[in-house]
């Protein structure tokens, strides 16, 4: 088991956005965490990564208690994580971007960047060459020299995910990787999720298209009003009645 | 338009032979500048050197996304330490400067980690704050400080031989001051532009742009914008303490809110997003009001209005003057391109006399 989570809740104010959540995602597995609006599910995905602290529960990853630890510690653990609304480097070229990203993998040392010691630059040199990896990979090599500001949305998109792959993630959380871009955008992305999926990254997907949830994940968890109402298969999950209620509303059926 | 068309071109265009030989050149210059310059002018020149140090180092900070309304506080800061332990225990000015530099430096990462929680404006503000404090904070040892009188008498450099083969005594005259201050600030750029070219200096660019990105490939931000105040406040106090012991008289207001706020315009008026910007602001804002002394008393007025000025007409600094004079001379050159086809056209319109519009499709075809 790469993550659990136990009895997770965060409140803002007295609204609990995310109560007595329990999930977990196994290594190399694709799990699908959906629900409708304010369902809570971004929420789980800041909490996870750190970038909010949780009112009460716990977060085990790897085998380790990361509850409340800061987001740049669980970057370094592991976790890496796209955005809903991409923040990025906007001054710097989709390039710059990505080698800034790849510093992580290389120890960061004061002196050694002052004096331009050989040793430095060789790091240096490591770190352009797997940026350039990186950019093929997510297929960004022709928007190489182009500003990030004046990037379409789904290269932003794009551009997101090669961040978060550069700290060689071993869970990957992805935020609404396809919400709000057109087709074509949306294809190159699902291309590039498929091949960090193919190299046995495990995934938690949060996202509003069914059709790619249902036919990407492995298991899908379902949250309304931040609790879990049912976890299964995707066609498990298709024919849950909670499930239907959630989204369609309950009390009328068909 | 006009602006994307600046922002996109590479920084480093200029790169290579050029840049060094003009540096070079530079160099030399203000290494012979005493030969040919009197000793007002001498004097003038140490000071802009100073400032530079000081300008430079406030764009490391502003480069991090935080811009310090209190950055001349920290100078003071690295002056009174240098001085009263210099005056008090009788240590010599070349062990109290760097203390005075390390005591602005560990003050910035005491008030950074305070601070650190706040980004852009709430920094400036709180940052505003203890440049109006630590003036303020000069009355709480009167006797150590000199109160609001200042401290007097502070021993000068001691004289230095290097190798028993070159001796320096800095009490007979000025000149070896401003050596001591032009090395002292091609170091301080030196090493600034390292840190900014380098790793580090992408880590604090790229926590300015966005810090949930930022945090997410594992940079640690606070730490991140410590450091840069630590850098900065560094080279300050270095300048500050330097300062004392070169002009032998500090006093509270030299460290207080106005300095601050000169050395921003500086900033924002030479450009801040080129390492020269500081540079060539500091030079050409601190040298007009006094080399214009009938400017003298307008000299606040005079660089509100620059700053105004600069704000609407030059947003990329003077450093951005030359790109922009470059487009405008592109600009003139495709005009009198165009003026040129125009009476080429004329000319043929009036050998053939046919129909202008006609010959304009041939053109095209």
């Amino acid at each position: 088991m790469l993550l659990k989570t136990t009895a997770l809740t965060k409140h803002f104010g007295g609204l609990a956005a995310v109560s007595q959540f329990d999930m977990f995602i196994n290594k190399g597995e694709i799990v699908g965490l959906i629900g409708p609006n304010g369902a809570g599910k971004t929420t789980i995905i800041n909490l996870i990564s750190g970038f909010l602290k949780s009112s009460s529960g716990n977060i085990i990853f790897d085998e380790e208690d990361i509850t409340s630890k800061p987001a740049h510690i669980m970057a370094r653990m592991g976790i890496g994580r796209t955005f809903q609304i991409t923040p990025m480097f906007f001054e710097f070229s989709t390039f710059k971007n990505i080698v800034a990203s790849h510093y992580l993998a290389a120890e960061s040392c004061f002196w050694g960047a002052i004096f331009n010691t050989s040793k430095y630059r060789n790091k240096e040199e490591h770190i352009v060459k797997l940026a350039e990896e990186t950019l093929e990979f997510v297929g960004l090599s022709k928007a190489r020299n182009e500003l990030a500001k004046n990037l379409p949305h789904g290269y932003q998109k794009l551009l997101d995910l090669a961040r978060a792959l550069a700290i060689k993630p071993k869970l990957l959380l992805l935020d609404e990787p396809i919400g709000g871009i057109s087709s074509d955008e949306i294809n190159l992305v699902l291309k590039a999720i498929d091949k960090v999926r193919s190299q046995g990254t495990t995934i938690l997907l949060v996202e509003h298209n069914m059709e790619v949830v249902m036919s990407i994940c492995d298991r899908i968890i379902v949250a309304n009003y931040g609790q879990k109402i049912a976890e299964g298969t995707p066609d498990e999950v298709r024919r849950d009645k909670d499930v239907i209620s959630a989204y369609f509303g309950g009390e009328y059926h068909a | 338009m006009l602006q994307k068309k600046i922002t996109t071109v590479p920084p480093d265009r200029k790169s290579g032979l050029n840049t060094i030989i003009c540096c070079a050149g530079l160099i030399i210059l203000l290494f012979l500048a005493p030969l040919f310059l009197g000793s007002y002018h001498i004097f003038l020149a140490t000071l802009t050197l100073m400032h530079i140090i000081l300008t430079s180092s406030l764009r490391i900070i502003y480069i991090s996304g935080q811009l310090s309304l209190g950055h001349a506080a920290f100078m003071g800061i690295g002056a009174y330490i240098s001085a009263i332990l210099a005056l008090n225990m009788g240590w010599t000015p070349w062990i109290t400067i760097p203390l005075g530099g390390l005591a602005a430096m560990i003050t910035a990462g005491i008030i950074g980690f305070s601070f650190s929680r706040l980004r852009t404006i709430y920094f400036s503000m709180a940052s505003l704050f203890l440049g109006v404090m630590i003036t303020k904070l000069v009355g709480v040892f009167p006797k150590l400080t000199g109160d609001m009188t200042g401290l007097m008498s502070i021993p000068g450099l001691n004289e230095v031989t290097i190798f028993s083969l070159l001796q320096i005594n800095f009490a007979a005259s000025r000149i070896p001051y401003y050596y001591y201050f032009l090395i002292l600030s091609l170091l301080t750029l030196l090493i600034l532009y390292r840190v900014e070219h380098s790793r580090i200096g992408l880590t604090l660019k790229a926590v300015a742009q966005s810090h949930l990105a930022a945090s997410s490939i594992g940079i640690n931000e606070r730490a991140v914008r410590i450091l840069a105040l630590a850098i900065g406040c560094f080279f300050a106090g270095i300048a500050g303490a330097s300062y004392a012991h070169y002009v032998t008289f500090i006093s509270p207001s030299t460290f207080g809110l106005m300095p601050s706020i000169y050395l921003i315009v500086y900033l924002i008026v030479g450009g801040t997003g080129n390492f020269v910007g500081p540079i060539v602001g500091t030079t050409v804002l601190y040298l007009i009001p006094h080399l214009m002394s009938e400017l003298k008393g307008f000299a606040p007025f005079v660089l509100g209005g620059v700053l105004i000025l600069s704000v609407f007409l030059l947003p990329q600094g003077m450093v951005s003057l030359l790109d922009r004079i470059t487009l405008w001379l592109n600009k003139i050159k495709l005009l009198l391109n165009q003026l040129k086809l125009w009476s080429n056209q004329a000319k043929l319109h009036n050998k053939s006399k046919l129909p202008i519009s006609k010959i304009n499709k041939k053109e095209v075809s």
